[in-house]
């Protein structure tokens, strides 16, 4: 039934003989380096949609104050302003760590990654600060699905901030005890594309929630 | 300190329950007595449990989703006889009972059945499709399988300890809320599926970046196998739709276990909001589906009619344009839930567009079909029953895509029925497709063909005799998960349905008979040659099955149908007889991850269930210090010597030769 | 494996792409992130000042705000995650486009199908009034 032919190519460093084969040029797989960003960079979008999740409930459920505060009587631009700040800051300093680690500069590596693990931390401190006070002021996430909605969607981005932190920690020890090796090195950038994807989702929760939620 | 959790919560008062559990757990411990005894559990731990290689985890994807078959079909059992005798009468299961097993049904069917059915299939074929030698992440290939089956396995739990969700296959809210369902049920259905989504997710991921980046030379986009092309539609949908799924699961969960209110009745929550996220996820999950039976179908509709696919590139398109607008199509679930005649006219036009590509499909494997060399071999059997059963489920499908008629039949047994009829017809008939196919090329040797085939017609049979039934029945009136009925016309369509269940049973009887007589018989049954089926991609050209690396020498592609065109080349030039020069090879050590991984997932995920928060720590802990552990290990790679490769495949070229040299023999 | 990380890399590189041509100084790399840092500040520092003006007209408020966050996502796009149209690019791009159109497709589909929901039916407030 079959016929049981079996052959490999040679190497044909000129493709001579696929003369169709110079023209589409695939090269085979490339670096790990480029699929490990590349598979970051889809877990990445998969993350935005399950922020999309969040978001559009929460744009649905922006009404549902069940006679509760609303979003203009709660929010302080200010605090939120202070926040955007230091993850704007922490982004640049996250930056500066990933330039540092393609140097295999130690230090500056340790000091740019200390910095944004303050920042971060500060951003957090913000954060649980007016989750605090919000509760304080009877307008928790039971009170209302508006404050449901709100809770959960700042929160998520909170949390994903929270599990950066301790990546950002986990990744300096790892480069203390084991130093740039390659598969090091791949963390660090999957570590600095979560992070700046982390402000992509900060502007849009400080535009639909804050900003837009404060002016209407 | 136990939370929720005491004696009470097992179901000493339920025997249907107790007994099954008792049977599975010894079954359970017999192998594993077995296993020990025998000495095969350092292999078992080395080779399998933590192998990181694609083909062994596909492997135990497929095996996964056969276990959790007959769970399945055993709850699908019960629910067809109960309906067949509780004509004015209560049959002989309770209510809450019955409730659970239809919940239970579609939950392992759809999420443990399916789903790792044709993941294990894309894990198993895609990279030798593609000429590498191993998906883009092995060591999160084995998290993500290993969290499937945690899912499964905290699904299966719930048998014995408390109880499983009443509340069907996706909880809809009001009566999922701690208000109607109090108990765990709903718990267990919410954690299993945040846990083993987010193995789906991580498998999604893998297999996207696999296709889309590690290549082989020369294989360019449209030089893929038409496999490889559904996968990665499929794996994009995955990326895109459970995300949908892990976030509106987890709203649930908090209005569940904080009193939030996202889909509350009271204090502003909007229980429409779930259904409007759960189809946003649940119609592309079809899709995610049974797009990869599609592809299925074009390789073994190509290969057993001896030809090349006919409209590969239309193939290609249509494959993709059901990528996109199966995100446009959602609100065909809710039809009847008050949106007005704009969004529903809109919603009912796009659903019914999205049978056109599908359309083109059917027509392009009737092309393929015609004028060739057709094989009726097991595969090409099931593909051929599945052509001729999905028209049916298809165009019941476009009748409820038509809103005005969607409002007779929401709800009742013809929906039902037309579900049943694309996910069995379509999905279930193209994992058994690939399964009989591609069964060589993992284990070296054919499955037996005479019980393959009595398994299809059975399986056939009793799928036309279970669900034309149902139809009608639905067009009488009948209405779903029904645990009672005094309509005496619906009655002889449920005898019959159960009837026709009997001949499902015996297909899935044959099927497990088909794979232990193929086991005893194998020596008669080898592939030696590596290309049972006469193949036309990269998969055929290494051996069966195929060393750990899968390809000695990464092969050169020059064109479509790459295997083919090295076939015709070799028979031209007679056989190559120059060696190619070897090299030492990487390949990922295996690792425990996985397995440790999601050991801590089931703790967690099991102390959630019950409140027992010091344990839910505990299993967080665990997790994370397990990828610690991995991510501080200094070698992540092992070299397999350019002797051993070379060794490896003169073996396997010589015993190709050979068979070569005797035409007829293979 | 090491010569990729021997150079600084490219100021302009896909994620984990590695430079190809051209050394790129460590001057140049941290000015990238520098203008992208200034950028951002700008354009968050527009937001906030617009979102509690009265200098402008106000129903357009919204509108800017948004169209300075789509501004800003792609500046953070550009000089953090370096998401770029370069040829070797090309697929980051295209899961971009696909992620941004599921995006869409999921936010605006549940906010025009959950606002015309109550079409069949009488609100909620009314048919308590009714049962008051």
């Amino acid at each position: 039934m079959t016929d049981a032919a079996i052959a490999y190519p040679h190497g044909d460093p000129h493709h001579l003989r696929g003369m169709e084969a110079s023209r589409v040029a695939h090269a085979g797989p490339p670096s790990k380096r480029i699929v490990t960003g590349y598979g970051f960079w889809i877990f990445i979008l998969s993350d935005m949609v399950m922020f999309s999740a969040f978001f559009a409930t929460y744009a649905v459920l922006l009404g549902q104050t069940a006679g509760g505060p609303s979003g203009r009587e709660l929010f302080n631009l200010r605090n939120v302003a202070i926040e955007t700040g230091f993850l704007l800051a922490s982004s640049f300093t996250c930056g500066l760590a990933t330039i540092a680690a393609d140097y295999r500069n130690k230090t500056w590596f340790h000091l740019a990654m200390g910095v944004t693990c303050v920042f971060g931390l500060a951003f957090l401190a913000i954060e649980a600060r007016e989750f605090a006070d919000l509760v304080a002021r009877g307008a928790g996430p039971t009170r209302s699905a508006f404050l449901s909605a709100f809770f959960t969607l700042v929160g998520c981005h909170g949390l994903h901030v929270s599990a950066g932190e301790l990546w950002l920690l986990t990744m300096i020890a790892q480069v203390f005890a084991k130093g740039f090796r390659a598969d090091i090195q791949r963390r660090i950038l999957c570590f600095a594309l979560f992070w700046h994807a982390l402000d992509i989702i900060w502007i849009a929760v400080f535009t639909i929630v804050y900003l837009l939620g404060s002016a209407s | 300190m136990l939370g929720k959790l005491s004696w009470s919560a097992i179901p000493i008062d339920q025997p249907i329950p107790l007994i099954a559990a008792g049977v599975v757990l010894v079954v359970i411990l017999a192998v594993l007595a077995w296993v020990t005894l025998k000495g095969y559990m350092p292999y078992l731990w080395r080779e399998w449990i933590t192998s990181v290689d694609h083909k062994r985890i596909g492997i135990m994807y497929i095996l996964l989703a056969m276990v959790m078959l007959l769970r399945g079909g055993s709850d699908a059992l019960m629910i067809r006889v109960q309906q067949a005798i509780a004509y004015q009468s209560n049959g002989y299961l309770p209510p809450e009972h019955f409730n659970q097993i239809f919940s239970a049904h579609g939950t392992i069917m759809i999420f443990f059945v399916a789903m790792p059915f044709v993941i294990g299939l894309m894990n198993l074929v895609v990279p030798l499709q593609l000429g590498v030698r191993d998906v883009a992440f092995p060591t999160l290939n084995s998290v993500g399988f290993w969290l499937t089956a945690t899912g499964a396995l905290l699904v299966n739990v719930s048998l014995v300890i408390g109880e499983f969700a009443r509340t069907g296959w996706l909880p809809f809210p009001p009566l999922s809320e701690l208000t109607y369902s109090p108990g765990v049920g709903v718990d267990y259905y919410l954690w299993s599926l945040e846990i083993s989504g987010v193995g789906t997710l991580v498998a999604g991921i893998n297999l996207v970046t696999t296709v889309l980046k590690l290549r082989t030379k020369g294989m360019t986009y449209l030089r893929m196998p038409m496999f490889c092309w559904t996968t990665l539609a499929s794996s994009l949908l995955i990326v895109a739709a459970f995300p949908i799924l892990t976030a509106t699961l987890a709203m649930l969960i908090l209005d569940r276990y904080f009193g939030f209110h996202f889909f509350t009745n009271e204090a502003g929550g909007n229980v429409m909001m779930f259904m409007n996220l759960i189809w946003a996820w649940g119609h592309p999950e079809v899709y995610i589906l049974v797009l990869p039976a599609f592809g299925i179908y074009s390789e073994v509709v190509s290969t057993f009619s001896s030809k090349s696919l006919f409209g590969y590139r239309s193939m290609v398109l249509a494959t993709m344009a059901i990528c996109i607008i199966s995100f446009m199509v959602w609100l065909h679930h809710f039809f009847t839930m008050g949106a007005g005649p704009d969004v529903n006219a809109i919603f009912g036009i796009a659903s019914m567009i999205i049978a056109v590509p599908t359309g083109v499909k059917i027509y392009n494997w009737l092309f393929t079909m015609y004028g060739g060399r057709i094989r009726f071999a097991t595969p090409m059997l099931w593909s051929v029953g599945f052509m001729v059963t999905f028209i049916i489920g298809g165009l019941t499908g476009v009748l409820v895509a038509v809103p005005p008629a969607d409002f007779l039949l929401h709800n009742s047994l013809f929906l039902v029925a037309h579900f049943h009829n694309v996910i069995i017809g379509g999905v279930l008939f193209g994992a058994f497709a690939g399964l009989t196919y591609w069964f060589p090329k993992a284990f070296g040797f054919r499955l037996h063909e005479g019980l393959g085939k009595a398994a299809f017609w059975f399986s056939l049979i009793g799928f036309y005799v279970t669900f034309m039934p149902l139809y009608a029945a639905g067009l009488l009136g009948m209405t779903r998960r029904m645990q009672h009925y005094d309509v005496a016309a619906w009655r002889p369509w449920m005898i019959v349905a159960a009837i026709g269940f009997v001949f499902l049973t015996i297909g899935i009887v044959f099927q497990v008979l088909q794979i232990v007589v193929s086991i005893l018989q194998r020596e008669e049954l080898r592939d030696r040659t590596g290309d049972p089926w006469d193949g036309r991609s990269l998969e055929w050209a290494t051996s069966s099955p195929p060393p750990v690396f899968n390809f000695a020498i990464l092969p050169d592609v020059h064109g479509e149908e790459a295997y083919w065109a090295i076939k015709s080349r070799a028979k031209q030039r007679d056989l190559e007889k120059n060696e190619p020069h070897y090299e030492d090879i990487e390949m990922p050590r295996n690792s425990p991850t996985g397995f440790v991984c999601a050991f801590f997932a089931t703790v967690m995920g099991f102390a959630l269930i019950w409140h027992i928060w010091w344990m839910v720590a505990l299993g967080f802990v665990g997790a994370f210090a397990t990828f610690v552990v991995f991510a501080w290990r200094d070698h992540d790679e092992y070299v397999i010597p350019a002797a051993e490769v070379a060794r490896i495949d003169r073996a396997n070229m010589a015993e190709r030769r050979a068979l070569a040299s005797h035409p007829g023999s293979a | 494996m090491t010569s990729e990380y021997e150079r600084g890399g490219h100021a302009d590189l896909a994620p984990g792409e590695e430079s190809q041509d051209g050394e790129v100084s460590l001057l140049q790399r941290i000015a990238g992130y520098l203008t992208g840092l200034g950028l951002a500040i700008l354009l968050t520092a527009t937001s906030f000042f617009i979102a509690g003006t009265d200098l402008v007209w106000q129903p357009s408020i919204p509108v800017a705000l948004v169209v300075l966050a789509i501004a800003q996502m792609g500046v953070h796009l550009v000089f953090f995650l370096h998401i770029t149209t370069g040829p070797d690019n090309t697929n980051n791009v295209l899961a971009l486009a696909f992620g941004v159109l599921i995006v869409v497709l999921v936010i605006g589909g549940s906010l025009w199908i959950m606002a015309h929901l109550n079409h069949n039916t009488m609100p909620m407030d009314q048919i308590i009034h009714m049962q008051g």
